[in-house]
């Protein structure tokens, strides 16, 4: 059978479809950089929505207040930290940009502030973040305030307790209280957040729902519920489930496979194109090579080859779970370039005797080095190749698990990396 | 289904030999992304998650046995959304090959069985002197009733010609008159067609039914039908998986083909942009509201987002950008109807209607008067979920709007236009 292969010429490749990638792709639009973006579905599925910047100074389990000034004590404290290279300027503008263009792209979201936001869990614990959805941002606000608020479940929802989340945060929250109630249409066996929330895109459905929740709440005014506020329009479905109760409503992130991270998956899928990206989100490449002038990227998908020629490429590839690293019994490596990585000396030292360790594992802290401009070091220390940059957890020396800060890293050295791209190409195309 | 008793398989085994290389089951996390996004969840108690855990647990005997495989219609969005990209639908397609062939859901072995009865391979068994004879009869008419499409061509056997054109059968069998559409586009974009009295049908339910020495015969006959006209081009009409079906077919098996396998919606959007096809949307005086269904064959499982886009190009050039709302999620992300993987064949209605209602609630969620898709089985199914749900959309064909748009659709064309969209027309 004949086949043609596509070939597509741009000045930036993203590699990664995660938030590190999809972070570049919006701050090179910003700067009019013609991209082409690929990568596999990625782990964007399993964000709560909430996006930190820095919860914890890794090691200390106090909870960062102000991360501003959590910032200053882990430049100090951990110097070769990815977010340690970066003026909190560059940090407050990247969250900045990204959190306007998922507004205007219809999921609207709080921007950075000075201090951190106190955020609720599935679990009723307490998080801090620097931005949450709007569809969430009342939930933290009736908690600061210590408003009445009734919790609200479905039968047959896991991954959501209503008398969970009461259970752990009555104590910090006396007048909250628990209901649980059946989903139209969805009176039997297990249900999904993602197909409740796609039921709740229909008005038919919002009104025979905005009964039930009116008669949980009873006197009470304000009401959580599990995210599940529509996937396409979730400040529209919110507010006129408002309007219909009467009441004010915020959500609460669930357990993956939860809403928040699919609604800007399929954001990403929809938008991108439209701006004028060249997305192909569904595959991995194959190779990566450069040339002096240009770099070049091979894919195939279902229809056939793809050849991607770029200017500039940005490795946004994550960690372990995305195939940006891989672990095997020899040590740690980095798949599409053999790019060296940073890592413990042997297998034996990747985990501490406890899992639960305060100091987290060395094994978290592997990835690839830098240098100053974002630029990956090959096997002699200096940069693998001057078109090569790169973003994300995939970077060594952080922790951002324990350090609450995986949008922070992924925002910020993507950043970063777009600023030290586009340079290069505004010095020579 | 009979009461035969079902051959249990080692799944783990077959799952294992299936995966891609460097690849493992290990990686999936069991998060349940699958599940969430499969509107066959919960159907027979079952779901994308369920079938791969109990694999690996070795439940093999409840995986050989469970009907659900014959509900899941092996669209791939689980394995579109899992980022380990696992792929269950090929399980699922093992475990359909396992059943004896009394036991499968009669209505799909029947269609492979009449696909298999006639050179034409078609599932409706229309043998090739009939085909050509609705043709003929057909052109006939139309020759005779449209003065201005009095010299207008289906040609038949034609060697050398660009494009083979294949034909889902409900056209020739139940709804002659709809081929007609197709064919003053054709003559109005000056294409070089034919028709093939062999290998001429769009269906295969052979591969829906698991048996894959029947979906390779199946291919077999369509592809030397092609290399026997010595066309340049086959070309898939408006039917979803008779293009997948092909083109896996061909890779699958390793099968000599020398020409492409294109769609006709590339074409279509090719022709307008060529100006070929001057379609517009000044018939639309009274905004009437449009929708699209990508069908999961040509879009998830085959060309992806590419041809996605030409769709949406083709529904905004002929109904207006303003007119058109689009469906979410959409491209490839889109679910299945409900009606492709022989499901609408199976029998099993009230299951099949079970998993079109997350389709239903998207149509409804868009508040569209009408829905285009390029796939008869989306199109079946759509209609009965729209009945059955209580909606109030209809249905049409690409070839039926663009003949609107031009002006030059005959009345006995209209059998899917609404009395809105008639009432433009007259």
């Amino acid at each position: 059978m004949k086949e043609e292969t596509r070939h597509f010429e741009t000045e930036l490749a993203v590699v990664g479809s995660g938030l590190a990638g999809c972070a570049a792709s919006i701050f090179a639009l910003n700067r009019k950089i013609k991209i082409a973006q690929v990568g596999n579905t990625g782990a964007v599925a399993y964000t709560t929505g909430y996006l930190d910047l820095l919860g914890a100074v890794e090691e200390s389990s106090k909870a960062v207040e102000n991360p501003w000034d959590g910032l200053e004590l882990l430049k100090k404290s951990h110097p070769d930290h990815p977010l340690s290279h970066i003026p909190a300027q560059d940090i407050a503008e990247g969250f900045r940009q990204f959190t306007t263009f998922l507004g205007e792209s219809g999921i609207a979201y709080t921007g950075p502030q000075e201090t951190n936001i106190t955020a609720l869990t599935p679990a009723g614990t307490l998080k801090k973040t620097l931005c949450v959805p709007a569809t969430m941002a009342a939930g933290p606000q009736a908690f600061a305030a210590q408003r009445p608020c009734v919790i609200i479940d479905f039968h047959g929802l896991k991954g959501f307790s209503a008398r969970e989340v009461v259970a752990n945060l009555r104590h910090k929250w006396p007048q909250l209280t628990a209901a649980r109630v059946d989903f139209p249409d969805m009176e039997k066996g297990e249900i999904y957040p993602e197909v409740m929330a796609r039921a709740l895109e229909v008005a038919a459905t919002r009104t025979r729902l905005a009964e039930l929740l009116r008669e949980a709440a009873g006197e009470i005014k304000t009401i959580g519920l599990p995210a599940l506020l529509g996937m396409h329009t979730p400040d529209l479905v919110r507010s006129e489930l408002e309007r219909l109760t009467g009441l004010t409503i915020f959500e609460i992130p669930t357990m993956p496979p939860s809403v928040p991270g699919i609604r800007l998956r399929e954001m990403f899928e929809q938008v991108f194109p439209q701006k004028g990206i060249t997305l192909i989100p569904q595959q991995k490449i194959t190779a990566l090579s450069f040339a002096p002038d240009r770099a070049q990227l091979n894919l195939r998908d279902n229809y056939g080859p793809i050849v991607i020629h770029a200017k500039a490429v940005i490795l946004a590839t994550g960690r372990f779970l995305s195939g940006g690293l891989e672990a095997h019994i020899t040590g740690i490596t980095e798949p599409l370039l053999d790019l060296p990585v940073h890592q413990p000396p042997s297998r034996t030292d990747w985990y501490r005797e406890q899992y639960t360790d305060r100091q987290g594992h060395l094994i978290h802290k592997a990835g690839i080095e830098i240098d100053a401009s974002c630029r990956p070091l090959g096997k002699n220390g200096t940069p693998y190749h001057e078109r090569l940059f790169a973003a994300g957890i995939i970077l060594a020396h952080q922790d951002w698990i324990r350090g609450r800060s995986g949008a922070g890293i992924a925002i910020a050295t993507a950043y970063k990396a777009v600023q030290a791209a586009e340079d290069l190409l505004h010095a020579r195309i | 289904m009979s009461d035969k008793k079902i051959p249990t398989i080692n799944f783990k085994e077959k799952a294992i030999e299936l995966l891609p290389e460097g690849a493992s089951f290990d990686a999936c996390l069991t998060c349940g992304l699958c599940s969430s996004g499969c509107p066959a969840s919960g159907i027979e108690n079952m779901d994308p998650r369920k079938f791969i855990r109990m694999a690996m647990l070795g439940m093999n005997e409840e995986l050989s046995t469970t009907p659900w495989v014959w509900c899941c219609t092996q669209c791939r969005r689980c394995q579109h959304v899992c980022p380990m990209n696992i792929d269950i639908s090929q399980l699922v397609f093992i475990a359909r090959g396992n059943w004896p062939q009394e036991a499968k859901p009669a209505g799909i072995v029947r269609s492979c069985q009449l696909i298999r009865s006639t050179d034409s391979t078609s599932a409706m068994g229309l043998p090739p002197d009939d085909f050509i004879f609705v043709v003929e009869d057909v052109l006939q008419e139309v020759r005779e009733t449209q003065p201005a499409f009095k010299n207008l061509q289906a040609p038949m056997d034609k060697k050398g010609a660009h494009f083979f054109v294949n034909q889902n059968s409900r056209e020739p069998m139940n709804e002659p008159d709809e081929m007609v559409p197709l064919w003053k586009i054709f003559d109005m974009v000056g294409a070089d067609w034919t028709y093939s009295s062999k290998g001429w049908a769009a269906e295969n339910f052979c591969m829906f039914s698991g048996d894959e020495e029947a979906w390779y015969e199946v291919i077999k006959t369509r592809v030397d039908a092609v290399n026997a006209l010595g066309c340049k081009v086959w070309l898939n009409t408006e039917c979803g998986h008779s293009y997948y079906t092909m083109w896996n077919a061909i890779n699958r098996f390793g099968m000599e083909a020398d020409f492409q396998l294109e769609s006709l919606i590339t074409y279509y959007a090719r022709w307008i942009r060529e100006g070929k096809l001057p379609v517009n949307s000044d018939w639309n005086t009274n905004n009437i509201t449009f929708t699209v269904q990508d069908p999961c064959m040509i879009v998830r499982k085959a060309y992806g987002d590419a041809i996605a886009e030409d769709m949406r190009f083709v529904v905004k050039s002929l109904v207006g950008e303003e007119n058109f709302i689009d469906m979410q999620p959409n491209r490839s992300a889109n679910y299945c109807c409900g009606g492709g993987g022989g499901f609408l064949q199976a029998g099993m209605t009230e299951h099949r209607r079970t998993y079109g209602k997350r389709k239903f609630d998207q149509i409804a969620a868009t508040g569209a008067a009408y829905v285009l898709t390029p796939c008869h089985n989306c199109h079946s199914q759509m209609e009965d979920i729209g009945h059955h749900y209580g909606g109030n959309y209809g249905v049409v064909h690409f070839w039926t709007l663009i003949c609107l748009s031009l002006g030059i659709l005959g009345e006995n064309e209209r059998t899917y236009l609404g009395p809105d969209l008639l009432a433009l027309i007259d």
